[in-house]
């Protein structure tokens, strides 16, 4: 946690990872993640040299079923909220250039 | 007989058994609350203008409207989480939650508004605007479950869902005089409620009394395989309500009062610390407790981190809007997320936050070696006014300073109405225990409200 300011390359990077257009009047968005940053800074005055992680409070583990189908969605309801459908399948953008 | 909507689920199933009236009338009596005082409130998204024919009055919740949160999933009814993104989603299953009450009996009225994906104590950052304070209509709600609290007050249904990720339930229930009970993390299944920080979203009910919470915890908790973090145990059975808390020591963390605690707050927790007393509890001042400050952060990176990866999933492929349609609150925990977890920072910042919330968890079970529960004020203040989250990034942070220990330690807690500051504003107790000691905040809780009256207030609407 050395530097709590967000660059402008940073930021645009940061939108770019999480898929999301920052409009020119959302730029002040920049600062308050520096901000955010800021106040996060205190846990550096807590030494955790030794201290193991807690991920999960309830300390489960490698929770497994029985491999055994169970009743699910029919393909009508899988497909019922998709934003467009052909032929049983749902219509994405295409991945790959042509 | 009228004004059905006003009584609590044991009045009403009280009511039903002995044929006073019938579910049609007690559903029709909360619809016209609704219609009455949504204009004012806005505490619903979706209003469910249920017809029933008939409610099977032998199950323990049968006949009794409940109003849901909006971002728990009810198969068959339109699902937003007070987002634009999924403004047109009709849920395509059921949560674990509800779809135990309504084996139960329940019937769902509607769905109540809440910080857009729950991001938020206000109930201000929802993107179908904000749900005023039944108290005062100038004033916030709470949040995220802002929507449920107003509308249990607001007598527009008989009890509500809420979920606490941290304050969710409780924040809310203290600023609208009503019980919220947040379990032990996995004491209620998480299947079907649209994830927020997951390793720490609680779901709940938000009540009247703490009988009626008491009894849906009940009917709803145990385990589930459907929830991978579900705890296995069977459902919670209430216990037995105590007539003295000889015996039991109650903690009162010194910390949990800063410069910014209200004055009125603090005397009505103190004066709500008497009564315990004189009920027979031995008050003990914890002084080490750690600073509820470090929470603030650890709760700031975990969210942000979980945040960014459960919302990566709104595509607005398989069901929902695109992410243009994202808030700019969204856009910007999503953000920080991705920050804190990418190359180069997941050591400083993700790594370093687990580390502590372990130091946050020694930390109560420290304190509990000395008391049995800890008790505190909810939140500093009592309701704020509607605006008081503009240009604030960390509102929903500061304001739940004294909720996040307990979330992120996964312990169960409650709000419970503890009296009124002097613009008639409620004010919350908070009752904490050790995980899966709900029995012990119950028994508290009961007690507590069998010796006061601040419950059974009402808002003049």
């Amino acid at each position: 946690m050395s530097s709590n300011v967000i660059t402008d390359d940073q930021f645009q990077h940061i939108a770019k990872l999480s898929r999301l257009e920052i409009k020119p009047e959302e730029s002040y968005i920049k600062d308050q993640l520096s901000e955010a940053a800021k106040y996060v800074d205190v846990l550096k005055e807590l030494n955790t040299e030794d201290i193991s992680p807690t991920f999960q409070v309830n300390h489960k583990k490698n929770v497994f079923r029985d491999d055994v189908i169970t009743p699910s969605f029919t393909q009508s309801q899988a497909l019922s909220q998709a934003a467009k459908t052909k032929d049983g399948y749902i219509v994405t953008s295409a991945t790959i250039k042509k | 007989m009228s004004d059905l909507n006003k009584l609590t689920i044991k009045e009403a199933r009280a009511g039903l058994l002995s044929k006073k009236f019938s579910p049609q009338e007690l559903v029709a009596d909360c619809l016209s609350q609704i219609k009455k005082l949504e204009p004012k409130l806005n505490a619903f998204v979706t209003v469910n203008e249920i017809k029933i024919s008939e409610a099977d009055l032998a199950k323990p919740l049968g006949g009794i409207p409940f109003a849901v949160k909006d971002n728990f999933l009810v198969e068959g009814i339109r699902t937003t989480a007070s987002s634009k993104v999924l403004d047109n989603y009709i849920a395509q299953y059921s949560s674990t939650f509800t779809s135990r009450l309504e084996q139960a009996g329940a019937i769902i009225i509607g769905k109540t508004n809440m910080d857009a994906w729950a991001h938020g104590s206000s109930t201000e950052t929802s993107d179908y605007g904000p749900t005023k304070n039944p108290w005062n209509l100038g004033h916030l709600p709470g949040g995220s479950s802002g929507g449920s609290a107003a509308a249990v007050i607001a007598d527009e249904c008989l009890a509500a869902v809420g979920s606490e990720t941290a304050g969710s339930i409780r924040q809310p229930a203290s600023w609208c005089g009503v019980v919220g009970f947040k379990p032990t993390y996995g004491r209620c299944s998480r299947y079907g409620v649209i994830a927020m920080k997951s390793s720490t979203d609680s779901p709940g009910p938000i009540t009247k009394t703490i009988d009626d919470a008491a009894l849906i915890l009940s009917l709803v908790s145990g385990h589930d395989p459907l929830d991978a973090t579900s705890i296995d145990e069977p459902s919670w059975v209430k216990p037995q309500p105590l007539s003295t808390l000889k015996g039991l020591k109650i903690g009162i963390p010194a910390a949990y009062f800063s410069k910014e605690t209200q004055a009125d707050v603090k005397n009505s927790v103190m004066s709500a610390v008497d009564t315990l007393k004189k009920l027979g509890a031995e008050i003990i001042e914890l002084t080490d407790i750690l600073d509820p400050k470090y929470s603030i952060a650890v709760y700031t990176i975990l969210q942000r981190s979980e945040v960014s990866s459960n919302l990566a999933r709104f595509d607005g492929i398989r069901y929902g809007h695109d992410r243009s349609f994202f808030g700019t609150e969204a856009k910007r925990r999503i953000m920080l997320g991705t920050y804190s977890l990418s190359a180069g920072y997941y050591d400083a910042y993700y790594l370093k936050a687990q580390k502590v919330r372990t130091l946050i968890c020694q930390d109560f079970d420290k304190q509990f070696q000395k008391v049995d529960a800890i008790i505190g004020p909810v939140s500093p203040t009592t309701a704020l006014k509607i605006g008081a989250t503009e240009g604030q990034s960390m509102f929903g942070e500061l304001q739940d300073i004294l909720l996040e220990p307990s979330s992120i330690a996964g312990l169960p807690g409650i709000s419970i109405p503890c009296g009124f500051d002097k613009i008639g504003l409620p004010v919350g107790l908070q009752i904490i225990a050790p995980q899966r000691r709900e029995d012990l905040v119950y028994q508290i809780a009961k007690i507590f409200e069998d010796n006061t009256d601040y419950h059974t207030r009402r808002p003049k609407l």
